[in-house]
């Protein structure tokens, strides 16, 4: 009897232990939800990431491997916003993960904890282009949405990992102070984009323009998600010409041709800026990217 | 059994400053719940702020959509659909899906089509919370026989299945009636799933062919089906996937003369079964994966034919006393944003020829407006083992109204 008390013991401590040690595992499916998310989870998670910085979040293919990735995870965060709503429902339904699934503890759409911009009101249809209906997905361009996103993990973190809570907000509150920080370096440049006028791809920097004070005064889309038309080109000369626009901003994605042409008719500077971690090479974390967008388009709207 | 797990968890690690003194029952509660409190403040501290009161987004509402597809036969000699419509409507689908309850997801498809009038495409659940890994679906659905068949013919790079396809398992692909379960697998480090079926049937009942007993009065004689998938990631661009798959059951095949007790007999059940493997390999780089893309499969399937002695059944049995095998070739280029070119070549030997060699090439254009239209050009010439070659221009536009669904992998 003892023996068979000693032995229940021995595998109850056993089950109680494994947890301890393991880590959670968590998955996003931007670098810039990863970057948070490991700044916050530190050494107590085991984050990865489906999409690239370099690669159009819109349209990232549901590949096998990926299910692989998400079958064990215990944590799935998205942008949400329908974002992701051409791959992510097929890469769920393969990996079979009812922690991850929707309504599952593990399964955290982003953008519940942000202000979102963007909302459409009225009758919406798809003769308006790829219209988001719950509003602008590219929040993360935003630090206080970066604030947000890494409050939001912590909470989550804690909620699935209670034990290391303090770990968890310590880990936050040390990476708002490096935000701030760099936040605070970066205010000079603030000072001289606020109020100057733009020329954007898509409507992906709609929330960096409202934290900036840069004024967008056309999009190369004639609507979102819509290449651009010759009509529309001239359009867009025009526009720049009226406004003075100096810079035409877009992601590395999208084939800068087009921008060229506009740049060449008008003088503006097509600024190529990686809306996402790791979009350029050197640009490795969340602060890296706010720098060096700011930085850049700073130096082109001077 | 987490909660339990996590909960001793956080107990043992506090137990060294709990065991300085005894600690009562009372004690340890009041304790606890100063503890709870404190870590519940500490977690309001950093907890985001309020996000803005959104338009209220829960739905219990299925999402409703509908898949046009319209093709034009515009083939030199004569049209070359089943309806022998110059222009027409080839299918309407009308798909139905939602989330059922905490178990399974619901997905209906409704057809619509001049030639077959209303029908179920497909109706099935699909289970959401199996343990191991595994999922099942229940009910009619298209069958993991293959690689193309598994996509909906409308979704597909060419306006028609290959032809390997058509003849070995039907002209809309093949559908089943029954239970299938999946298991992902990854033993060897790489993608693997399982996927085994049942079903009612093999292939659709041909209305013209009547057999004395139903080809699934034995268990037997139903549809079996068996599909490993394996793909690899060669690196961030490129993958490749190969699978096998066998299906067997069987299915009524012709008999010359009723037997005398019966003259509304005109089919004997043979079995058939058909294996095949299907290999694809992909390339779209990351960065430029707007713009550029390309894909090559091959498919080749071998169909077995149980041979039947005329003796030993009711009529005389006309149907294939022999196996058949092809298979094609397809590879598509993205030569732009919206536009893709391809080309296909198919060979077998054809069943409907008694097993003469029928090849055929095709380029086929494809233009996306947008995700939820494409427009599709097609020209292919039919060359049949000692007949005459046939020329087909085709023209295909699809459109999709609802929900945005996930893009076909």
């Amino acid at each position: 009897m003892l023996k068979i008390r000693t032995a229940v013991l021995a595998l109850a401590t056993l089950v109680v232990a494994l947890p301890a040690h393991a880590q959670l595992k968590v998955v996003t499916s931007t670098t810039d939800l990863y970057d948070i998310a490991r700044a916050v989870g530190g050494d107590k998670i085991a984050a990865s990431h489906i999409g690239e910085g370099y690669q159009d979040p819109h349209f990232i293919e549901a590949k096998p491997s990926f299910v692989l990735q998400l079958r064990k995870a215990d944590v799935w965060a998205y942008v949400g916003l329908d974002l992701e709503i051409g791959w992510m429902p097929l890469l769920l339904d393969g990996a079979r993960n009812p922690k991850i699934s929707a309504g599952g503890a593990g399964h955290v759409d982003v953008s519940r904890a942000i202000q979102v911009i963007d909302v459409p009101t009225g009758q919406v249809d798809r003769s308006m282009g790829d219209v988001h209906t719950m509003g602008n997905p590219h929040y993360w361009l935003d630090p206080e949405n970066g604030r947000r996103i890494a409050r939001l993990f912590a909470a989550k973190f804690a909620e699935l990992d209670p034990k290391n809570a303090a770990t968890y907000q310590a880990n936050t509150k040390a990476w708002e102070d490096r935000l701030n920080a760099a936040e605070a370096a970066w205010k000079s440049d603030l000072a001289a984009i606020k109020g100057k006028p733009v020329v954007a791809w898509h409507t992906s920097w709609r929330y960096f323009a409202e934290y900036t004070g840069m004024k967008i005064v056309a999009y190369m889309e004639p609507k979102p998600g819509v290449p651009p038309s010759p009509a529309h080109l001239l359009e867009v000369v025009r526009a720049v010409k009226q406004s003075g626009a100096k810079a035409i901003i877009m992601e590395p994605f999208y084939d800068h041709k087009l921008a060229d042409l506009v740049a060449r008719q008008t003088g503006a500077k097509v600024l190529i800026l990686p809306p996402s971690v790791g979009g350029v090479p050197g640009i490795n974390d969340y602060a890296q990217l706010m720098r060096f967008d700011i930085a850049q388009l700073a130096a082109a709207v001077k | 059994m987490c909660a339990l797990a996590c909960a001793t968890s956080t107990a043992l690690a506090q137990e060294p400053s709990a065991a300085k003194r005894p600690v009562t029952k009372a004690d340890s509660t009041a304790a606890d719940s100063i503890a709870l409190v404190r870590e519940m403040e500490k977690l309001q501290a950093v907890a985001p702020a309020p996000a803005a009161p959104r338009a209220p987004s829960a739905k219990i509402a299925p999402d409703i959509s509908v898949v046009g597809d319209l093709v034009g036969d515009l083939s030199p000699d004569a049209s070359t659909q089943e309806s022998g419509a110059r222009l027409g409507v080839r299918e309407i689908e009308l798909a139905i899906q939602s989330v059922v309850d905490p178990y399974f997801r619901g997905d209906v498809y409704l057809g619509f089509s001049d030639v077959e009038g209303a029908r179920i495409e497909q109706a099935f659940l699909t289970t959401t919370a199996l343990p191991w890994g595994l999922q099942a679906r229940l009910g009619r659905f298209l069958m993991p026989v293959g690689k193309q068949t598994t996509t909906h013919r409308h979704d597909l790079h060419t306006i028609e299945y290959p032809w390997v396809i058509q003849r070995f398992l039907g002209a809309e692909g093949l559908k089943g009636t029954g239970f299938s379960v999946s298991k992902v697998l990854a033993p060897f480090g790489f993608y693997q799933e399982l996927q085994l079926s049942a079903v009612d049937r093999f292939g659709e009942k041909d209305d013209a062919l009547q057999s004395e007993t139903a080809p699934n009065k034995q268990l037997d004689g139903m549809g079996y089906a068996a599909r490993l998938r394996n793909y690899w990631d060669l690196s961030q661009s490129t993958n490749v996937e190969l699978s096998a798959s066998a299906i067997t059951g069987k299915r009524e095949q012709p008999a010359l003369a009723a037997p005398a007790h019966d003259t509304t007999i005109t089919a004997v059940n043979a079995r058939q079964s058909v294996v095949g493997a299907d290999l694809t390999f992909r390339w779209r780089p990351l960065q430029q994966g707007l713009y550029k893309s390309f894909i090559l499969q091959a498919e080749v399937m071998h169909q077995q034919n149980e041979r039947i002695n005329a003796a030993t059944v009711p009529g005389v049995y006309q149907g294939p006393n022999r196996d058949f095998t092809g298979g094609y070739v397809f590879a598509r280029w993205q030569v732009g944003r919206r536009l893709y070119v391809g080309g296909r070549f198919d060979s077998l030997q054809d069943p409907d020829l008694g097993g003469g060699t029928l090849t055929a090439g095709s380029g086929v254009l494809e233009f996306f407006p947008s995700e939820f239209s494409k427009l599709v050009a097609s020209f292919e010439r039919l060359s049949p083992n000692g007949g005459t070659a046939t020329n087909r221009l085709l023209l295909q536009a699809t459109f999709a109204v609802g929900p945005h669904k996930p893009h076909p992998f």
